[in-house]
């Protein structure tokens, strides 16, 4: 009986430390994350616009109802799946070519891992700036340095619609590709080699060997690198914003840049607000898709 | 087996060296840009060879629009939500990854899921609070903005860590009856020092380059780097050099801890997913 007091005593304190040293991290995230996330909701069902306070006060679901009309949300929507699709496929494919590749070098990983690493440390903003200036300005760009070279002539890559889409597709996965790239050149090199040496004696192909060995092996992997370049390409701001501004006209406005904008260049933070729990509904629903599609598989 | 196809291998090396051209060139050519005058810069083709000049570093330190004052603002920022990030989160950490005790499944969650929020949702609310109460462009307001990031991964970069260390060091100072306080502070801790230096320096790295919470927040006196640098480009439409010079400065930190810590970025890059999906 002693004995199971004890063990009693020593579970509650074990509990009472554990509250004691988790309370305060929780205590700040509700202050920090959750309480403004409920302020967020509020703050959807309001007119408040900055320019014009006089009009602000309480309109239920106004905000979400303008949306219907709204051909720019729309716009948003669509350049938001655009974008996150194509940097993510790019981003995967080329990443995992890549590794591949690297995987036969037996030397000089080293140096290749170092210059992945610099887009991924780089601030998105100053990355938005460089191929703004240095890389995509016409006339005086790397890019129009080598399209005129190859007789394919100078463009205004950030100031046409459809090249500026483009453009912002190519800095993200310029910028992504490496960490799909590391991610995944380390779980292949976690691979066991003799899996590989088998299939190569019973005369698999290149191709075969790829399909029916790597491929699932590395399944996992490369659906968690999926599952976190998404929620990245989600979020995207700081690059699109320096390099574009979600411009021309809102040629590159994915629905985060949007709800910046209406909120912080127009001053309608009501409108704004409810764009931003959109968003936060699209995030929650992709995440929770796949996750599911992860459990299922794996 | 090796060197049965020397031709292959080569083709495979340029490939690979090219893609990877590709992620250095743009960073090297701002370097190389930074020591052009505005006129080299602007020279069609592109140059190589030129007179360097030392002129835009000292334009952008000490001249007109220095960004000295700049990067003391990021300092002071990523340096203190830094250090209250660990302080919450190493404790945090090790009840998550330790303990056991009621709701423990939940509170991971919990912290989990406010990563989920998008930043945009998340500085509304911040800039209409601190707004009402007159505490835009302040180091406290951006600091908490801070922590919304940062305190989530932290947690759960700490939370692998402590995975790691082995359960019988935990129980023999236990046994000892050390108290579980001085267990954690003599035995645990560490163990783990190099899980948090190196959650140390991503936290710090992610507020350094943070922007939008910035800009927004900020203003005169609260003016990281990174707003800066946007400043430059509407300000000084096509004095790219300057542009350059500051960014190579603002960056030079992030560049050198990258490359210092380029074993564990795979780690840091991947945390909480691997927690999220997984184990459950």
């Amino acid at each position: 009986m002693s004995a199971a007091t004890a063990a009693l005593s020593l579970e509650a304190q074990e509990r009472r430390f554990a509250f004691a040293l988790l309370g305060p991290a929780v205590v700040v995230l509700l202050l920090t994350t959750t309480a403004p996330l409920v302020y967020l909701l509020w703050s959807s069902l309001n007119r408040i616009e900055l320019a014009m306070p006089w009009l602000s006060g309480f309109a239920g679901l106004d905000n979400y109802a303008k949306m219907g009309s709204d051909p720019r949300f729309w716009n948003s929507l669509l350049l938001t799946a655009v974008y996150t699709g194509a940097t993510v496929v790019l981003q995967v494919v080329i990443g995992l070519a890549l590794a591949l590749l690297v995987l036969q070098i037996p030397r000089g990983q080293a140096v290749l891992r170092i210059a992945a690493i610099l887009p991924i440390v780089l601030a998105p903003v100053v990355v938005g700036l460089f191929w703004r200036t240095l890389v995509l300005s016409p006339d005086v760009g790397l890019v129009d340095l080598v399209t005129r070279t190859l007789g394919l002539g100078s463009h205004n890559w950030l100031g046409d619609p459809q090249l500026a889409l483009i453009s912002v597709i190519a800095i993200h996965t310029w910028q992504w590709t490496p960490f799909a790239f590391l991610v995944l050149l380390a779980t292949l090199a976690t691979l066991p080699p003799d899996v590989f040496e088998a299939a190569r004696l019973d005369r698999a192909n290149a191709l075969q060997r790829f399909r029916h060995i790597t491929l699932p092996l590395i399944r996992p992997a490369v659906v968690m690198v999926v599952i976190l370049r998404v929620m990245t390409a989600l979020s995207a701001f700081a690059a699109i914003f320096a390099a574009t501004g979600g411009g021309p006209g809102s040629a590159t406005e994915i629905l985060n840049l949007y709800a910046y904008r209406t909120s912080f260049t127009e001053l309608n933070l009501g409108y704004g607000s409810a764009l931003a729990v959109v968003l936060l509904s699209i995030t929650l629903a992709v995440s929770y898709a796949m996750f599911r599609l992860r459990r299922a598989r794996g | 087996m090796s060197g049965e196809r020397p031709l292959r291998k080569l083709a495979l090396a340029m490939v690979a060296g090219a893609g990877l051209a590709v992620w250095a060139f743009p960073v090297l050519w701002a370097l190389l840009t930074s020591f052009k005058t505005e006129r080299d810069v602007l020279a069609y083709p592109p140059t190589f060879v030129f007179s360097p000049t030392l002129d835009n570093y000292r334009e952008v330190l000490f001249g007109a629009s220095s960004i000295l004052p700049n990067l003391a603002s990021s300092v002071i920022v990523s340096t203190l939500a830094t250090l209250l990030t660990m302080l919450l989160a190493v404790p945090a950490g090790y009840a998550l990854g330790r303990l056991r005790y009621p709701a423990k499944r939940a509170s991971g969650f919990y912290v989990l899921a406010t990563q989920m929020l998008p930043p945009v949702g998340l500085v509304i609310p911040y800039y209409l609070a601190l707004q009402k109460v007159g505490m835009l462009d302040t180091y406290t307001g951006l600091i908490a903005m801070y922590l919304t990031f940062s305190l989530p991964f932290a947690i759960w970069l700490m939370v692998s860590y402590f995975e790691d260390v082995p359960l019988e060091m935990e129980e023999a100072a236990l046994l000892d009856r050390a108290g579980r306080l001085r267990a954690l502070w003599h035995v645990i801790l560490p163990q783990v020092r190099g899980g948090i230096a190196v959650t140390t320096i991503f936290v710090f790295l992610n507020a350094w380059n943070e922007f939008m919470f910035a800009v927004v927040l900020g203003g005169n006196r609260v003016r990281p780097v990174t707003v800066a640098m946007f400043n430059f480009i509407s300000v000084e439409q096509t004095q790219w050099a300057r542009l350059a010079a500051g960014a190579i400065l603002a960056m030079a930190p992030v560049i050198l801890l990258g490359i210092f810590m380029q074993r564990h970025i795979v780690k840091g890059l991947t945390v909480g997913a691997v927690k999220g999906g997984g184990r459950r």
